[in-house]
């Protein structure tokens, strides 16, 4: 993977939401270190973009996300399952995962954890706390976290 | 005589006069002996009846097929008319009762059934035979029974009679009478005494029936109780799928609120953000302030949601009994406090030493709540004093307090005091979600306890609490 090259991949059903986190990263003032912002809309949508298959049937799967934000109540497949196939599958399984959810349900996060997600960030309804906690996560993951050798 | 024996006592005296008397001789001792022998055939015929008797004393049958048994048994030995087994009434103290069993000559009338009132029989006729009296009654019309007494008995053409007491151990359980109908009869000190030996062995069957009744008794009673245990069990069991099924759903409930009500108060909250950074200019002051309102009440509402879960989940939270030193716990929630704001004076005491058996985080819930309390609404107060202690109920079950010298309360409002979000003190002066109580409560409903509050408005409140479910009082 060039070092140059970063995608996020954004997993958010909600229009909202994607439209929310889009303009928290836009003033991270990160997106002109991002190539690409990629979202899906569902799990399946997901699966699809990182494997190549499907809607992303043909795609070079050699690219691949610098870091994945996932939500977990998505339809069709939801996030805990996004997460379990990409843990499952060797092209995936070092894949950073934050897992970005509305949810502070105790059993989401164990499920998150157990499948070896690298963070979980509840997101605020303060959208001036979003925004910060998106602006942190980017310059984290984007930044200062070097990449598993893949 | 036998033709052989008298021509040879012919041979031997030739006169025949005396042998005339010599054949009387022979006649009176023969007929001594046929005597005897039909003695000796009685006695061993007796003899084998109580064997008969006795055996089925042995044998599983109960008291009426033993009863029946033994009559017909007496009743061909002794060649009477009518044997019958005489019950008294329990607690009729012997002056009522009736035949229950009998075997009687087909040409006379049966007594079964017939019940029988002693108005005649004599005083204290019940209690000489539980001394062990026989009556032996040769001619009913020979034998100084009174008028009445002979009525009852021609009444079932009874001429002589002959009663032994059948007794249970110490009670008088009945008596076995056997009736001669068709003609008086004189009966025999051998008849007697096995008519005695009989009511003996029936005494003990009776006793063994009433240990059996006894012991039937006991084992249905345990059956019972078994089957209401098992009654109740399966009621509970019933119970706790209820519950499991409401709490199933309540957790499904609460995790759709967790997930699809907070996410739409995001968008209200960016979306307004969004509209005050990019449009700022457009908007003037009031419109701004307006926005400003919409994300606060938004905020809030978020809080609220975050509320109600934690609260959900302090119910459906498993329980983990242990002993808890609520003192320790006081203190250091106390400690808490003072160093989150130092420039507060406010006095604690704590009476050391309160060991109570709880789940330990939820009882630092509690005390945190009501401490927390207890130091916001002693914020206003010249020398504030929080203190923890413990005192009896009547029924000498502990009762914990926590007592400040705060603002108070109405006792009037007393009942809204626990339930959630209800507030006694406007937002801007105490703050607050109206949650912390209706938590306090919902951990001292989950240890079986009580919370009850006494207080007036300017001089302080108190909260009692028990751990425990008491007794009823």
């Amino acid at each position: 993977m060039s070092l140059s090259h970063k995608t996020i991949l954004l997993v958010e059903d909600n229009p909202d939401d994607e439209v929310l986190a889009l303009r928290a990263l836009k003033q991270a003032h990160i997106s002109n270190k991002i190539n690409d912002i990629v979202v899906a809309h569902d799990g399946v949508e997901a699966l699809d973009y990182l494997f190549g298959t499907g809607m992303h049937c043909g795609r070079d799967i050699s690219i691949k996300p610098t870091v994945i934000l996932l939500d977990l109540k998505l339809p069709r497949l939801d996030g805990i399952e996004v997460l379990r196939r990409l843990r499952e599958d060797k092209r995936t399984s070092l894949l950073p995962v934050v897992v970005l959810t509305t949810s502070n349900e105790q059993q989401d996060m164990l499920d998150s954890y157990s499948l070896r997600c690298n963070s979980y960030i509840r997101k605020p309804v303060d959208f001036i706390q979003f925004t910060e906690a998106i602006r942190q996560l980017g310059m984290y993951w984007l930044l200062m976290n070097e990449p598993p050798p893949i | 005589m036998k033709p052989e024996i008298l021509a040879k006592l012919q041979d031997y005296c030739g006169d025949a006069v005396m042998l005339e008397q010599i054949q009387s001789i022979f006649a009176e001792a023969n007929e001594s002996c046929k005597q005897e022998i039909d003695q000796a055939y009685f006695q061993v015929e007796q003899q084998k009846a109580l064997f008969r008797v006795i055996t089925r004393l042995r044998e599983p049958l109960d008291l009426e097929q033993i009863f029946q048994a033994t009559a017909k048994e007496i009743r061909q030995l002794l060649a009477a008319d009518r044997v019958g087994m005489f019950r008294f009434y329990a607690n009729s103290g012997g002056d009522d009762g009736e035949f229950v069993s009998e075997d009687v000559d087909q040409h006379f009338p049966s007594v079964i059934g017939q019940k029988i009132h002693d108005h005649c029989f004599g005083q204290q006729f019940a209690v000489h035979y539980q001394q062990g009296r026989i009556q032996v009654v040769a001619d009913i019309h020979n034998h100084g029974l009174s008028d009445c007494h002979i009525q009852v008995l021609s009444q079932f053409q009874v001429r002589a009679n002959l009663v032994v007491p059948l007794l249970q151990g110490e009670n008088l359980w009945g008596l076995l009478c056997i009736h001669q109908c068709r003609a008086p009869r004189i009966w025999s000190d051998r008849e007697i005494e096995f008519v005695t030996q009989i009511a003996n062995h029936l005494g003990v069957a009776l006793q063994h029936a009433e240990l059996m009744a006894g012991l039937q008794a006991e084992v249905l009673e345990r059956q019972q109780v078994q089957q209401k245990v098992q009654n109740l069990n399966q009621g509970l069991q019933r119970a706790i799928t209820d519950l499991q099924a409401v709490n199933v759903e309540l957790e499904a409930f609460s995790y759709s609120v967790s997930h699809d009500l907070r996410a739409p108060l995001r968008s209200i909250d960016g979306f307004g953000q969004a509209l005050l950074e990019d449009y700022n200019d457009i908007l003037d002051e009031t419109g701004q302030d307006y926005l400003r309102r919409i994300r606060t009440a938004t905020q809030r509402m978020g809080q609220l949601i975050d509320d109600l879960l934690n609260l959900s989940r302090l119910i459906r939270s498993e329980m983990h009994l242990e002993p808890v030193n609520l003192s320790l716990l006081a203190e250091e929630i106390c400690t808490e406090l003072q160093q989150n704001e130092p420039d507060r004076q406010v006095e604690f005491i704590i009476k050391s030493g309160l060991i109570v058996q709880g789940d330990p985080r939820l009882l630092q819930i509690l005390l945190v709540n009501l401490f927390q309390n207890a130091w916001k609404f002693t914020s206003t107060s010249i020398q504030a004093q929080i203190e923890m202690g413990q005192t009896l109920t009547k029924n000498h079950i502990p009762v914990y307090f926590v007592r400040d010298n705060g603002i108070g309360f109405d006792m009037n409002y007393v009942q809204k005091l626990f339930k959630p979000f209800q507030r006694l003190h406007n937002t801007q002066e105490f703050p607050g979600n109206g949650i912390g109580l209706a938590t306090v409560q919902r951990v001292i409903n989950r240890h079986g306890g009580r919370i009850w509050a006494e207080g007036s408005l300017e001089k302080g409140a108190i909260f009692y609490f028990t751990l425990a479910a008491e007794e009823n009082a």
